[in-house]
């Protein structure tokens, strides 16, 4: 399955205590913003060539030279790190505003409409749930050949079911509420009622989940390009160095793994606080 | 009075605070004498609860008490979590607002019946189940056999609320703790309900902590009364005597809201008011502004614990008349079709067949496009039950007003409009300052007044209030219902009023339907049907709104005499009579009709 | 109880509608693949027509689209599973020895998340804050562990540091088995704990703060009974539901697991199949891992129904 169908769980209320503390939620921001500026500039900042063979030593172990080390063919690990982070952070961007777009045009869709809409659209999104993220991506893998476009363009679609079916519901409980029938009475227009109030109203909701998706996305991303179906060679991301580090931990040079692991743990965690903090805010909203 | 089974000395409740602890209840005390019922009595947010669930104890987490409770003379401060427990397990029973959410839903009643005494008092499992049949009976369930193998679902609120009640008895309780047992039940039940207690009272040394808003309801039923109010008791009464008794101001205003049920407008006043509003009267000739006919509106709906679906008759053949300028009450119980006649008027449901007139136009079928949907708003306008709910949380009053009233008005300059929202909150009677505040930060009296001044953006000629003043406390009801009064006679819109309390019509309105399960029973003037209702169900309602001098009767004939204990040691010895009559019961009303809440 | 047994009967004619048309999508999915499968087929070498047109007939390709998907179809139904492009024979033979691994892996995880995860969410319920603390902040730190960072970790640590533990295949059947398969089924099994663990500790909470167990407290219920008999078991129609979802989903995400310590595994196949444009084994292994995690949320409703039969009439789906 894929993993982001398990964001339909709640946030502890530990978690939320926790997100309320600022300094944890303030450390989170700086470590997300530091990773997205060094995505965006990583090329320029790049010590090294990043596919230069034989920089340094091979799996050199981490240096003023090489901060990171160098991996089984002498390549600088930070460059890499740096270079590959573009796709780690920003595919999984891709993937949260393509699945979110289409997923919440499909739930206001389905909760406005209701009867024969409605049927349809919960059949398509019961079809799309029942195959695991993973396999659609995969699958288009097969289609498509190796890369990262196809299992973005395919993650997106694995994701609706879950971004649909959080918005429809709070959609459909929204349109129940009497402020909505009020508004009917007073001959308000169908479109300022869906757009003044229905739309704005789902924000919160929907900027949760979009924060959670993105760690999904993340690591589900990762994990295919770990199997060997995303990035492609020599291009890196930070999943396909894990992969090929393996061969070094057995070598006994654990830093071509470890460190696209740490940054891929710590982005994953600093949002996971920050989804947190989002959902404590949709909550308090809701009130 | 013999001695004290429940004393509280100088109470007082903390919740947790970012400052330390902050006061909910400060330095209360009461008795309640062995065999005596007490009433506390205030409004929401007075602390009342807070209370009885410290003796419960039930309080959240992380709040804390001073001052002492003491349960049949043993200090709680003394007891071990242990004894604590089977004190108040063996002591006190407790009873609740909500039974049907006081009920888990997985376990059949008579899993609920048997537990404690299963559980805590070391019976075996045929003799609870016996004693369970005999406590449902006392309570005057009928085939108790059957309701011992039913779930929860299965069942309507008010018999929850007497299951409720029999399982407390369970361990024979000394003192039976009561939190707004009867405020979401319909004032027929709510007065069966009373009954029963009234008599377990009479046939057992039982006191009653009677915890409620309504103070009429507590001098009705109690001994004794509290009053309550910000976390302080103001004063205790004598119930029988707390008219003349009462020294607060407070008091007084919760009497003069609960106790009287004379109209805000006498026959007097209203005539004078006709003129100002469009003169009815003289113009017999015209038309009613609002006619509906032969309405008929029928659910699907999932069958009451079943899980198949029938239909349920939601209005049927329901016609009534209303002149412009006039106002016309329905009043009827949980599931009698008055809102959804009210959401048909309004165009927010639509009838199966039958008309709705308005202003010689047909309503019936939906509006065709954003014109005539606007027409109809400047006619027929709405106010709702829950005023939080039925304004969008993000928008600040002025937001709300200039909205409704953009609707007409598009091309208005701003000016015009600001000038508009000025004149609405001086005809709702708002200060100005509260223009930019959002619902939240209003209370449940000025949010209603922001509604009301929403619908009257349109300058309607009909308003129609859908239990505009239920969920209001007392005293605001009585400001709310004064000021749609005074509306009435400066703007001369016409009023129907959508209500359970017959009060809320004799205050204000001229003419009454009284409707049941859907159907008209009885229309008419409403000094005519309040002072000699023809219906045996008007007779009926009138009969069980809580007042001077009223003893809630039970009108199912029920068991008389007291039942074996099987708890001998606890209570004292009660002679057992074997002369009673369960099979002279009637069935108790039908689930579908009282899901246990108003509608 | 009839009433209830049609509305599972309708949940089993939506399921099979929903396999139905997963079907569909998976296998026109992969007719629309750009390329053609013929220089799958053939292999590296260039192929001389009368190869092409020898392929072309073997494999049924210049069939009408609706015939193909329906001899696909009919096989899967009667045992004809397809023939591998790449390694020319029966794609059922290529399954069966495979999925025994990946369902073994996916037992030990379970039972490691049933004993773990629902542990920790039942500590972090009822053992206090400082438990329910800690235990928040192991879940977000395991929820940020995907399982090819933990499998690469245990690698590092377990089997080439310490070497405790094989680091590589999937054994010979029996203890062997088990002892190559405790360190995949861990690395698949710390973010799942870490998800069922808030699961459960949400569910219970929601229970404990419920007003009926309000009503048990003040009736003097001692605690060990109110927190088996009205909060446990009152949750778990919601803790099955989302764990079946999540075992379901085991099934694919032991992909990665197998990728890291070379396991021979569905999952391993799969992403072999897909890397070679190995069309039929991609089709069926795909399908077999639909139909295995609809299956799974269907029974894990099926249970959560027998519980609380409201919680399907209400209909909830999976």
């Amino acid at each position: 399955m894929s993993v982001a169908q398990l964001a339909q769980g709640s946030v502890p209320h530990a978690a939320k205590r926790a997100a309320r503390r600022d300094a944890v939620f303030t450390a989170s921001v700086v470590a997300f913003g530091i990773i997205v500026a060094a995505s965006l500039i990583g090329p320029w900042i790049a010590p090294y060539d990043p596919n230069e063979l034989y920089v340094g030593p091979v799996n050199g172990v981490v240096s003023l030279a090489h901060p990171f080390g160098t991996d089984d063919v002498g390549r600088d690990i930070l460059s890499r790190v740096l270079v590959g982070a573009g796709a780690s952070v920003f595919a999984p961007i891709a993937i949260v505003v393509l699945s979110t777009l289409a997923g919440a045009l499909l739930a206001v869709l389905a909760a406005w409409y209701g009867g024969v809409l409605r049927g349809a659209i919960a059949r398509v999104v019961d079809v799309i749930f029942a195959i695991p993220g993973l396999v659609l991506a995969v699958l288009a893998v097969a289609m498509f050949g190796k890369g990262l476009v196809a299992p973005v363009i395919a993650l997106s679609i694995a994701y609706i079911p879950v971004v649909a079916r959080l918005t429809q519901t709070a959609a459909s409980r929204e349109l129940g509420k009497p402020y909505i029938a009020a508004l009917r009475v007073q001959g308000v227009s169908s479109f300022a009622v869906c757009f003044r109030h229905l739309v704005p109203a789902l924000v919160p909701v929907v900027a949760a989940q979009m924060a959670v998706g993105f760690g999904y996305a993340m690591l589900d991303l990762a994990a295919i390009s770990f199997l060997g179906l995303g990035q492609q060679a020599p291009a890196a991301d930070w999943g396909s160095m894990i992969a090929s580090g393996q061969s070094a931990i057995l070598a006994g040079a654990p830093e071509q793994s470890l460190f696209p692991a740490i940054l891929v743990v710590v982005t994953v965690l600093a949002v996971g606080i920050i989804g947190a903090r989002v959902t404590v805010w949709a909550e308090e909203k809701e009130r | 009075m013999s001695a004290p089974i429940l004393q509280l000395e100088r109470l007082s409740i903390f919740a947790p605070g970012h400052d330390g602890p902050r006061p909910l209840v400060t330095e209360s005390s009461l008795t309640v004498a062995t065999g005596e019922s007490v009433g506390l009595v205030g409004e929401s947010g007075s602390g009342k609860t807070l209370t009885v669930r410290a003796i419960a104890g039930l309080l959240p987490d992380g709040f804390t008490t001073t001052g002492t409770i003491r349960v049949d003379g043993r200090d709680f401060a003394e007891l071990s979590p242990r004894e604590l427990r089977d004190l108040r397990a063996r002591r006190m029973g407790m009873i609740f607002q909500t039974p049907r959410a006081h009920l888990n839903p997985l376990r059949t009643i008579g899993d609920f019946m048997t537990e404690a005494l299963v559980t805590v008092a070391s019976e075996r499992r045929e003799a609870a189940e016996r004693r369970s049949l005999d406590l449902l009976d006392e309570v005057g369930i009928a085939d108790p056999g059957r309701r011992l193998r039913q779930y929860p679902a299965e069942l309507s609120g008010g018999l929850l609320q007497r299951v409720m009640i029999a399982a407390t008895l369970a361990m024979d309780p000394q003192i039976l703790l009561a939190d707004e047992i009867t405020t979401a039940l319909d004032v027929t039940t709510q007065e069966e309900v009373m009954a029963v207690i009234a008599e377990l009272r009479a046939h057992r040394e039982l006191s009653l902590l009677f915890i409620t808003h309504d103070l009429a309801l507590a001098g009705a039923v109690c001994d004794r009364v509290n009053v309550m109010q910000g976390g302080r008791i103001l004063e205790t009464l004598n119930a029988a005597t707390m008219r003349l008794d009462a020294r607060e101001e407070y008091t007084r205003v919760l009497m003069s809201a609960a106790l009287s049920t004379d109209p805000l407008v006498g026959s007097a006043t209203l005539d004078a008011a006709a003129p100002a509003g469009g003169a009815p009267a003289a113009n017999v000739e015209r038309p009613p502004l609002l006619v509906v006919d032969d309405l008929r509106k029928t659910y699907r709906v999932r069958s009451a614990g079943g899980r198949g679906r029938e239909d349920l008759v939601a209005v049927d053949d329901v016609g009534f008349e209303l002149d412009a300028g006039g106002s016309l009450g329905i009043v009827g119980e949980s599931g009698s079709g008055k809102s959804t006649t009210a959401r048909i008027i309004c165009g927010l449901e639509r009838a199966d067949s039958g008309a709705v007139t308005v202003a010689g136009e047909d309503w019936s079928r939906p509006a065709r496009g954003g014109r005539e949907r606007r027409e109809r708003a400047k006619t027929v306008q709405m106010v709702f039950q829950d005023p939080y709910q039925s304004l969008d949380r993000r928008q600040t009053v002025r937001q709300c007003l200039a909205e409704a009233i953009r609707v007409h008005r598009k091309r208005d300059s701003r000016e015009a409009i600001d000038a508009r929202i000025r004149e609405l909150m001086a005809a709702v009677r708002l200060e100005e300052r509260l223009l930019d505040s959002r619902p939240r930060a209003l209370s449940g009296g000025q949010r209603q007044r922001v509604a009301i001044a929403r619908a009257l953006a349109a300058d309607p000629r009909v308003l129609v209030l859908d239990e505009a003043v239920s969920a209001l406390d007392v005293t605001t009801q009585v400001e709310i219902l004064t000021l749609l009064d005074t509306i009435r006679r400066e703007t001369g819109v016409a009023l129907l009023m959508i209500t359970h309390d017959l009060t809320v019509i004799r205050r204000l309105c001229d003419e009454v339907v009284v409707m049941r399960a859907g159907r008209i029973e009885e229309r008419g003037t409403a000094t005519a049907i309040l002072d000699d209702p023809q219906a045996e169900y008007t007779r009926l309602l009138l009969d069980s709104i809580p007042r001077e001098g009223w003893r809630p009767r039970r009108r199912r004939p029920a068991r008389t005499t007291p039942i074996p204990t099987v708890l001998g040691s606890v209570t004292s010895a009660v002679s057992v009579v074997a002369e009673s009559t369960p099979a002279a019961r009637t069935t108790p009303s039908d689930p579908t009709n009282d899901p246990g809440g108003r509608s | 109880m009839n009433s209830l047994l049609r509305t599972l009967l309708g949940r089993l004619g939506g399921l099979l509608l929903t396999l139905f048309l997963a079907s569909v999508v998976i296998y026109s999915a992969l007719l629309v693949t750009p390329g053609d499968p013929v220089s799958t087929i053939a292999g590296g070498a260039k192929p001389t027509p009368e190869l092409i047109a020898q392929i072309r007939a073997e494999y049924h390709l210049d069939d009408p689209v609706w015939m193909r998907y329906w001899q696909w179809l009919s096989g899967v139904f009667t045992g004809d599973f397809g023939r591998s492009f790449v390694y020319k024979t029966d794609v059922l033979n290529l399954i069966a020895p495979r999925f025994g691994v990946t369902f073994q892996l996916v037992l030990l995880t379970v039972v490691i998340i049933l004993i773990f995860g629902v542990g920790s969410g039942v500590l972090a319920a009822t053992r206090g804050a400082k438990v329910d603390r800690a235990v928040s902040i192991a879940t977000s730190l395991g929820m940020a562990l995907p399982t090819f960072v933990v499998a690469i970790l245990l690698i590092w640590v377990f089997a080439k540091s310490l070497g405790w533990f094989p680091v590589f295949g999937e054994g010979a059947p029996g203890r062997d088995r088990l002892w190559h398969l405790v360190l995949p089924a861990v690395s698949l099994a710390v973010m799942f704990n870490a998800y069922i663990s808030r699961v459960t500790r949400s569910a219970l909470v929601a229970q404990l703060h419920s007003e009926h167990v309000d009503t048990a407290r003040v009736r003097g219920i001692p605690r060990a009974r109110i927190f088996r008999v009205h909060v446990f078991r009152n949750a778990s129609p919601q803790i099955l539901a989302i764990a079946g979802t999540t075992i379901a989903g085991l099934f694919a995400a032991s992909a990665i697991a197998e990728q890291a310590f070379g396991l021979g595994g569905l999952g391993s196949l799969l992403t072999e199949a897909a890397a070679r444009k190995d069309l039929p084994v991609v089709q069926l292994v795909s399908l077999l891992l639909v139909a295995i995690f609809v299956v799974l949320n269907a029974v894990a409703d099926l249970v959560s129904a027998l519980i609380d039969p409201d919680s399907v009439a209400s209909g909830r789906q999976a």
